[in-house]
């Protein structure tokens, strides 16, 4: 695979040095559409929002600090609510860097390169704020120290602190290693970009010359961490179902955990950049880049990935179903008839089924279809996520009895809806900035690509 | 029997005036003000192993329909009459309404002076409470146990009469084996009433009662709250229980164990994983390092 | 007093009827017994004392000191716990009535807040036609705790003793424990606890659980300060039925303050059993079966102002 990019990267340069004139206005036309541009109005109106929701957030946490966990709507029997099962889709969506760059690229596929930027800073960004969701949901956050201090090597919550940590590097890595060349050409472009921009540039990048040592460095690098991130990624996401699978409650006490959460991310993680894909398509008039074919070759993904999904959930809730077990049969009777049926439906339909049907037709396959199917996908998963953590915690062992009525239920707080929203925005902000300071779309591998289709 | 634990608050009632002594002294109390309340004092007398003994004061008052222990009651306590010579101590009760006190060397003479002996508790009063005397009256005695016969536990009850040590009859002793926070008793059967040779004959009928590394057990024989003698225990160490040496399992390596005492299966997939995956990171940060130093000029 | 010798006379009857359950319960216990794991060691000073012939004798202060003069055990000592013993707790379902007063004993014990309770007393009814009965559940204390298994920091640990405890000093309040739980023993302090500031400003004590700090888990731990001093756990003395019955597995012996029974006998007689056991949490706590019970179930729910029955408290 690799040596496919090894032997054509000496010959383009050498073409590129030899017909500079005509490449040169092919290369200008490309990089001129692709590199980060100034807000527009919509933009700063977009930036806004998400800062005010993000400030929201933060307020609410400092109310949360001040007063501790009683501002949330949580209470003794149901001891994890939305910064859990947000935590759970901050983690599902960051499984994506690893499916689109690494599975993809791995495949040979080379439809999924102007994807894989934007695939990449969607992981890192919903990796720093499953973290911060973390930290939010503790009771004492100033001892987090004490995670690396008195660790216990048996918990699975260590297991999860040094796999997200190990992922959110092998990110970062990912994200840096091919933005190194589009680094040489955003600071030739100092014009478009601006001195502040340039000196960033300068400071991540400036070494790098584009000489063939350096190429077979950076793609030889850029392989292994493709390799190397794909059993990180599906640690993590395993890890992370373990936190509830390593728990006797019914609803969690399931087998089925690791490869269910894992189907369920790359599903999630497909359906945001089908969703980014559109968004920044429009914004920054990149139809020339991101076609129509990417959105057939997505959807084709996606369908495929909502159907692996819909396997996995018939397993998980039909099996046990059949059997009714006595401290399950509660559970499932409230999520198929009862208290939270409105509630998995909705996340059965429009998380997997509607799209699945949408996008099995080739008009399905079109951007805005697309477009739709993809936030249905994501609002879907969000709802199934809340429907993992808190209905389960409402059916303990033993009867709830002497509490008062309001911890029979569940349902968060403004405090807890405006924190989870401020980072749902926070994500949406780094990559935001990311988009206005670095290329969404590979420029150099944009390039390579039109001349290899052109040679 | 457990229903007759509705009658606590009478049956406290009756004990405290069981030991004020019934049937040999006429109790007096003092009433000042009727407004302010009583107390209930309960005096008594333990002898232990025949060696030393204590006296106990306890104070209660009824508040609000239920007897509650009073906290720093200030009592004096005197041996026979209430004189300096024969006090025995200034005493204050603790959290549970309880003072306790031994017998000082000073006390010698009154207390050879008799085998019956009266203990006198002054209450001062205070704001809340009246002031009282309360007195209990015990005879001496002493309690023997022989455990030569078998499992078979003989147990005694001899009072000092006119020099000489006779039996008493009708004396009403447990006899249990000591545990942790309680007395077991040795059978079935809990107390035993000493017939007209003052003895009683307990079977020890818990075998294989489990008894430290050593397999020794102590017994305790008692008599509690006897209206003549007081409370009289005396303790007994024999072979009779089951060696048992408790094995530990906490420096074992599991999953519930501390920190350093993790599974080695699991450390080492653990070490494993996070080595190979990170030894790739590290490898991956220097290749940074030698593309930059590819990009130098020479 | 000012009672007359009739009066009393008609005490004495009910009393002596009484007499034989209640000689034990006021608990004649030696107060200068010493420590309960016997580690008391001579000091040296000897104190002079009457003995029982009115000689003068000579015995070692150490053993004279009432008990609460206990050093106050370090962290890895509270760790540890007290060698040699394993606690178990048995309850008899036959006796409970709901009465409560174990509920409200431990709360004041540990200074928690009126709405978190670390005894559950619960109404149970398995099927339709099972009988109803009141069970109270504590911390199970299991030999194989699953809570202990997914804390990440050592902040509940299992001892030596078989007690498990909660480091508030160490807890991040993760609440994994209480999502593991499968008895749903712990609870956690959502706010800052209602202290007061005597009682907040005192060190914390594993041992003791006091005082609660806000952002932690709390719950029950078979008060294992009261076993040093050889005394029981506070929901132990207070109950009134007996319900709650106290002891080491290493002696075969548990009581109720009143009774004394002999574990292993008692297990088998009344075919005790553990809640949860195929769980393989290995719980140390016992249940006895509600047969042939002292009170009707009924006899335990509240009657509201207009005499309707509503249920536990």
């Amino acid at each position: 695979m690799s040596r496919g990019w090894r032997k054509t990267v000496p010959v383009r340069y050498q073409l590129l040095n030899n017909n500079t004139v005509e490449k040169s206005i092919e290369y200008a036309n490309i990089t001129r559409d692709l590199l980060p541009m100034r807000f527009s109005r919509w933009g700063k109106v977009w930036t806004a929002i998400l800062l005010a929701f993000c400030a929201a957030g933060a307020f609410a946490w400092i109310l949360q600090l001040k007063n501790g966990l009683v501002v949330t709507a949580m209470g003794d029997y149901v001891s994890w609510g939305i910064y859990i099962s947000n935590f759970v889709f901050f983690v599902a969506i960051s499984l994506v860097g690893s499916l689109i760059t690494a599975v993809l690229r791995l495949a040979n596929v080379h439809w999924s390169t102007p994807l894989t930027r934007i695939a990449e800073i969607i992981a890192v960004s919903a990796i720093v704020f499953a973290s911060l969701i973390i930290v939010v949901d503790m009771g004492r956050p100033e001892r987090f120290l004490n995670l690396l201090l008195h660790g216990r090597m048996q918990s699975p919550i260590i297991w999860d602190v040094i796999v997200i940590s190990t992922y959110f590097i092998l990110s970062l890595l990912l994200l840096y290693f091919p933005l190194l060349p589009d680094l040489k050409i955003l600071i030739r472009a100092k014009e478009t970009t601006g001195p502040r921009l340039n000196k960033l540039y300068r400071f991540l990048g400036s070494f790098w010359k584009g000489t063939p040592e350096q190429v077979r460095l950076s793609e030889k690098a850029i392989n292994i961490m493709c390799v190397t991130i794909i059993p990180v990624a599906f640690c993590i996401h395993t890890v992370t179902s373990w936190l509830f699978a390593t728990t006797y409650r019914p609803g969690w006490d399931s087998t089925n955990f690791g490869a269910y959460f894992i189907s369920g991310a790359f599903l999630v993680g497909a359906g945001a950049v089908v969703v980014a894909m559109f968004v920044f398509r429009k914004a920054y008039h990149l139809e020339k880049y991101i076609t129509e074919l990417h959105f057939d070759k997505m959807g084709k993904v996606l369908v495929m990935l909502a159907l692996l999904y819909l396997y996995f959930n018939i397993n998980e809730y039909l099996v046990p179903a059949f059997k009714m077990r006595k401290p399950e049969a509660a559970h499932l009777e409230d999520l198929f008839a009862g208290e939270y049926a409105p509630m998995f439906w909705f996340a059965i339909f429009t998380g997997m089924l509607v799209p699945i049907v949408i996008l099995l037709f080739k008009k399905g396959r079109r951007p805005l279809p697309m477009f739709i199917a993809g936030l249905m996908v994501v609002v879907g998963a969000w709802f199934k996520r809340y429907l993992i953590v808190t209905p389960t915690l409402l059916h303990p062992f033993l009867p709830m009895q002497g509490v008062a009525e309001k911890f029979h239920h569940y349902f968060p707080s403004w405090q807890e809806w405006a924190i989870t929203m401020g980072s749902l925005a926070g994500t949406l902000l780094i990559i935001t900035f990311f988009a206005r300071i670095f290329p969404i779309i590979p420029i150099h591998e944009t390039i390579i690509e039109q001349h290899e289709k052109a040679v | 029997m457990k229903r007759l634990y509705n009658y606590l608050p009478v049956c406290v009632c009756v004990l405290a005036l069981l030991t004020i002594g019934e049937l040999t002294a006429a109790q007096e109390t003092t009433k000042q003000d009727s407004t302010r309340n009583d107390v209930l004092v309960t005096v008594g007398y333990h002898n232990v192993n025949n060696q030393w003994s204590y006296l106990s004061v306890h104070a209660k008052a009824k508040l609000n329909g239920k007897f509650q222990s009073v906290k720093g009651a200030k009592f004096h306590v005197y041996l026979d009459k209430d004189s300096a010579g024969t006090l025995v101590g200034d005493l204050v009760t603790d959290d549970k309404g309880d003072a306790v006190t031994t017998l000082k060397p000073s006390l010698k003479d009154q207390w050879k002076s008799g085998t019956t002996h009266t203990f006198i508790a002054l209450y001062d009063g205070d704001a809340h409470y009246n002031a009282s005397k309360t007195e209990a009256v015990v005879k001496e005695a002493r309690l023997k146990v022989d455990t030569a016969e078998g499992r078979n536990i003989v147990v005694s009850v001899e009072e000092l009469k006119d020099g000489a040590w006779t039996p008493v009859k009708a004396v009403e002793i447990k006899v249990a084996v000591k545990r942790l926070q309680s007395d077991m008793p040795v059978s079935d059967k809990e107390s035993f009433t000493t017939d007209s040779t003052g003895k009683i004959t307990a079977e020890f009928k818990r075998d294989g009662l489990p008894g430290g590394d050593k397999g020794l057990l102590t017994l305790i024989a008692k008599v509690e709250d006897n209206d003549t003698y007081g409370n009289l225990q005396v303790e007994k160490t024999v072979p009779w229980g089951a060696v048992l040496k408790p094995v530990s399992n906490f420096d074992e390596r599991s999953l519930w164990a501390a920190r350093f005492k993790t599974p080695v299966w699991l450390l080492l997939m653990e070490y494993f994983i996070f080595f190979s995956v990170w030894s790739v990171l590290i490898y991956l940060v220097f290749q940074i390092a030698r593309i930059k130093k590819a990009g130098m000029p020479g | 007093m000012g009672n007359d010798n009739n009066s009393r006379r008609d005490f004495l009857l009910t009393g002596l009827l009484a007499a034989g359950a209640v000689a034990g319960c006021t608990s004649k216990k030696n107060p200068f017994e010493g420590y309960a794991n016997g580690d008391v060691t001579a000091s040296g000073e000897t104190v002079k004392l009457l003995s029982v012939d009115g000689e003068v004798i000579e015995m070692d202060k150490a053993f004279l000191k009432p008990v609460p003069d206990l050093p106050h055990p370090s962290n890895s000592e509270e760790r540890k716990g007290i060698a040699g013993k394993k606690f178990v707790m048995v309850i008899d379902l036959s006796r409970c009535k709901n009465v409560g007063a174990c509920k409200k004993a431990c709360n004041h014990a540990h200074q928690l807040n009126p709405d978190q309770n670390w005894i559950k007393v619960l109404s149970m009814q398995e099927a339709e036609h099972t009988a109803p009965y009141w069970e109270p559940t504590t911390c199970m204390h299991c030999d194989e705790p699953p809570c202990v298994k997914v804390c990440p920091v050592d902040a509940t640990f299992k001892r030596e003793d078989g007690i498990v405890l909660i480091d508030s000093d160490r807890c991040i309040g993760c609440r994994f424990c209480m999502a593991a739980c499968p008895y749903s023993a712990r609870v956690f302090n959502w706010e800052e606890p209602k202290l007061t500031e005597e009682v907040a400003a005192q060190p914390y004590s594993c041992e003791t659980s006091v005082p609660q700090k806000k952002g932690t888990v709390s719950k029950c731990d078979f008060c294992p300060d009261m076993a040093r001093m050889g005394e029981l756990p506070h929901c132990v003395t207070a109950c009134p039925n007996g319900v709650f019955a106290f002891g080491d597995l290493n002696e075969d012996s548990v009581t109720n303050g009143s009774e004394t029974f002999r574990f292993s006998d008692l297990i088998r007689d009344k075919a005790g059993y553990r809640l949860m056991d195929d769980l393989g949490t290995k719980p140390s706590v016992y249940y006895l079966p509600p047969a042939s019970r002292n009170f009707p179930y009924e006899s335990g729910l509240e009657k509201d102002s207009s005499g309707q029955i509503s249920t536990s408290k």
